[in-house]
């Protein structure tokens, strides 16, 4: 019982991670049906600013832990959305009106340039986030033990998703992003400036990808520039799972693939958990072809 | 101006063309393939240091047969695909021989190219058994091969007198071949193996695997991966509150396992390697330490891109030695004349099928300032 306790957090774990980045995928693909593959690097190019700040700014040296974590997150959100809106307007908005595949290729070209720029700026090393930023302290749930910062990095993944879900759906920004998303041409006849409202899905995909990868940062300490590559993998395959371009999809994708993960490497064998895994993502397009919860077309944000 | 201009950027191409071949007659070309980028580009950047800074060395001191020599460098990405055009490259560039590289798969792609162009080949890391098991004429590595550690890592798991033993790779080619070698040998003693898997490599979260491993209820655990993996296992299985001894293979000699790891997780990890130069006390490997230090103002990261260097050293040798730089004469020199070169790991020759010959593992442990310990 313990041992099953045990994997069912560690899978928690991994799968509020994997829905972070995954709710960038799916806001992008849900505006503009383009698979942003940058995204995992976005993600990465979030790990190092996160380091870069904290190490130059000497912010452990003042601030209680979670002020600096808080702060930190503040200024990587920022600066990845600000680095997000320049990779729109560079690789994506040119070929706008281009074939889509050709944006796809654009977004490859664009996830192989940040690989490379953040190996060229910080080197090939790997880099670590100082051992004790967090303090370690463990939580006894029902007699378990568990460490406090996976229950926060799974809080916050929940708490984004529920923020930005109020956000689509309660506010009239919302309602133009959702608008955008279902006919560009009728939402611009409406009166919606639909080069503002990619604009703003650029700001909110990239910066989670970000924030995720501080996150990734600060709980396993280590980093370096490829780290982008296995994670978008899995945070695309968790917004498929959960049904692309829907927001509660890819929160319950994201942490059905890190459960499906951790038990078919607990019960089964660790080398075939990947395979388990796609075999679960194939079974369930099988079954829906649009995801767990991806029917709802109309409403695909 | 403009007009100006451009014509003489035309005008120092074409001097830059026209003095390509002049320059290449005179120099002895010495092929480079290591992993400058991918997963594995600080191995390949320290290969290119060490490798750069020697021939700069011997250049000053008149290079080999009054000729210069140049390094050229291709990138084989830690990939085989990547390599195998980096191959073709380094082939079609007049080459005497080639260094690298490291990873056993990568090496692998590329063997039949060289062995085609007929050009000497001296792997740095890559010590998959099969690699000289192929009658390859032209391939000679400076680095064991993974029976050699394979009957290390048992020998050393039975000396400590450990009962149930857990092993675990990341299936590349090199660590399950450890895994398997070792595995093989122990089955034979009377110690039991608990557990036996593969982790994937490039991930962060190996606390699954840790809490099955801890199930399984191992007195040690044998690593047989790399050291970023080595890292997050130590640090995570600290966090799980676990305290079991971990040896790991030679791939996990590398000082960023201390730095991800963190020193008080790191504290009491074994690890396999042949010495690296810090801790030989010939001349060649001090002389080497402090050119290296003056040079690049570190020390040089792992044993596997020193190897790379005496890589360097031993063509070097063989140029000198048989007075030419055709290819067969070179092996034929390395192979039968060359007997226990001063090198930077200690002293090297060949035998026939081109793997180096003698002792060379030493047994590790990471102490609590983080240092990397020869145990006795």
């Amino acid at each position: 019982m313990e041992f099953f306790f045990q994997q069912l957090t560690n899978g928690l774990a991994v799968g509020g991670i994997y829905a972070l980045i995954a709710l960038g995928y799916t806001m992008v693909y849900g505006v503009l049906k383009l698979i942003n593959f940058a995204h995992g690097d976005l993600f990465m190019i979030g790990a190092y600013l996160g380091l870069t700040l904290l190490t130059a700014l000497g912010l452990a040296d003042h601030l209680s832990p979670f002020g600096v974590i808080a702060l930190l997150a503040v200024m990587v959100l920022a600066l990845v959305a600000i680095l997000g809106v320049v990779l729109e307007r560079v690789a994506y908005r040119p070929l706008r009106q281009a074939h889509r595949l050709s944006a796809v290729v654009s977004a490859l070209g664009a996830s192989i340039f940040f690989q490379n720029i953040v190996m060229l700026i910080y080197g090939a090393k790997f880099h670590v986030y100082p051992h004790d930023l967090m303090p370690r302290t463990v939580v006894h749930i029902f007699g378990m033990p568990v460490p406090l910062i996976r229950i926060l990095i799974l809080l916050a993944s929940v708490v984004m998703m529920v923020g930005l879900y109020t956000f689509i759906q309660r506010t009239k920004v919302g309602t133009a992003i959702r608008a955008a998303a279902i006919d560009q041409g009728a939402a611009r006849l409406m009166g919606i400036n639909v080069d503002r409202v990619i604009a703003l899905v650029f700001v909110i995909g990239p910066a989670l990808g970000g924030v995720a990868g501080l996150m990734v940062g600060i709980y396993y300490g280590q980093i370096n520039f490829t780290m982008g590559w296995i994670y978008g993998l899995k945070a695309f395959t968790a917004a498929i799972l959960g049904g692309i371009g829907n927001i509660p999809g890819a929160m319950v994708g994201g942490l059905l693939l890190g459960l499906i993960e951790a038990f078919a490497a607990a019960y089964l064998s660790i080398a075939w958990k990947d395979a388990f895994a796609f075999c679960v993502l194939i079974l369930i397009l099988i079954v829906r072809p649009t995801g767990l919860l991806g029917e709802r077309v109309a409403e695909k944000v | 101006m403009g007009k100006r201009f451009i014509t003489s950027v035309a005008v120092v191409f074409a001097l830059l063309l026209c003095g390509q071949p002049v320059v290449a007659a005179d120099t002895v070309r010495v092929g480079l393939m290591a992993p400058l980028t991918g997963a594995w580009a600080s191995e390949g950047q320290d290969m290119k240091q060490i490798v750069e800074l020697l021939a700069e060395e011997l250049n000053n001191q008149g290079g080999l047969l009054g000729k210069q020599i140049e390094i050229i460098a291709e990138d084989d990405g830690g990939d085989p695909k990547t390599a195998s055009l980096a191959a073709q490259r380094l082939a079609n560039s007049d080459v005497v021989a080639v260094i690298g590289t490291y990873g056993s798969s990568i090496t692998e792609a590329s063997q039949a190219i060289y062995d085609e162009a007929k050009i000497l080949q001296v792997a740095n890391g890559s010590t998959a058994i099969r690699l000289s098991e192929k009658g390859l004429k032209y391939f000679l590595r400076t680095c064991p091969r993974d029976d050699e550690q394979g009957k290390v890592a048992a020998k050393t798991l039975m000396d400590m007198g450990f009962k149930k033993i857990a092993i675990l790779h990341d299936n590349t080619s090199y660590a399950k071949g450890l895994a398997d070698e070792a595995k093989g040998l122990l089955e034979k003693e009377p110690v039991e193996i608990v557990f036996y898997d593969a982790l994937t490599p490039g991930e962060r979260d190996y606390n699954t695997i840790l809490t099955k491993i801890k199930a399984a209820g191992p007195d040690v655990v044998l690593f047989t991966g790399y050291y970023p993996e080595a890292g997050l296992l130590m640090r995570q299985k600290m966090e799980m509150g676990w305290n079991v001894p971990f040896l790991g293979g030679d791939a996990t000699n590398n000082p960023d396992l201390v730095k991800i790891a963190g020193k008080q997780a790191a504290e009491g990890y074994y690890f396999l390697s042949p010495p690296v130069p810090q801790d030989l006390d010939s001349k060649a490997a001090k002389d080497f330490m402090s050119a290296f230090k003056q040079k690049y103002n570190a020390e040089p990261g792992s044993v596997w891109a020193v190897l790379a260097g005496d890589g360097f050293n031993v063509l070097a040798a063989a140029i000198k030695g048989s007075g030419s730089t055709d290819t067969e004469k070179m092996v034929a020199y390395l192979k039968t004349q060359l007997k226990d070169m001063p090198g930077l790991t200690g002293n090297i020759s060949f035998d026939e099928k081109g793997d180096r010959v003698g002792d060379l593992y030493r047994v590790y442990r990471v102490d609590a300032d983080g240092k990397f310990v020869l145990q006795p």
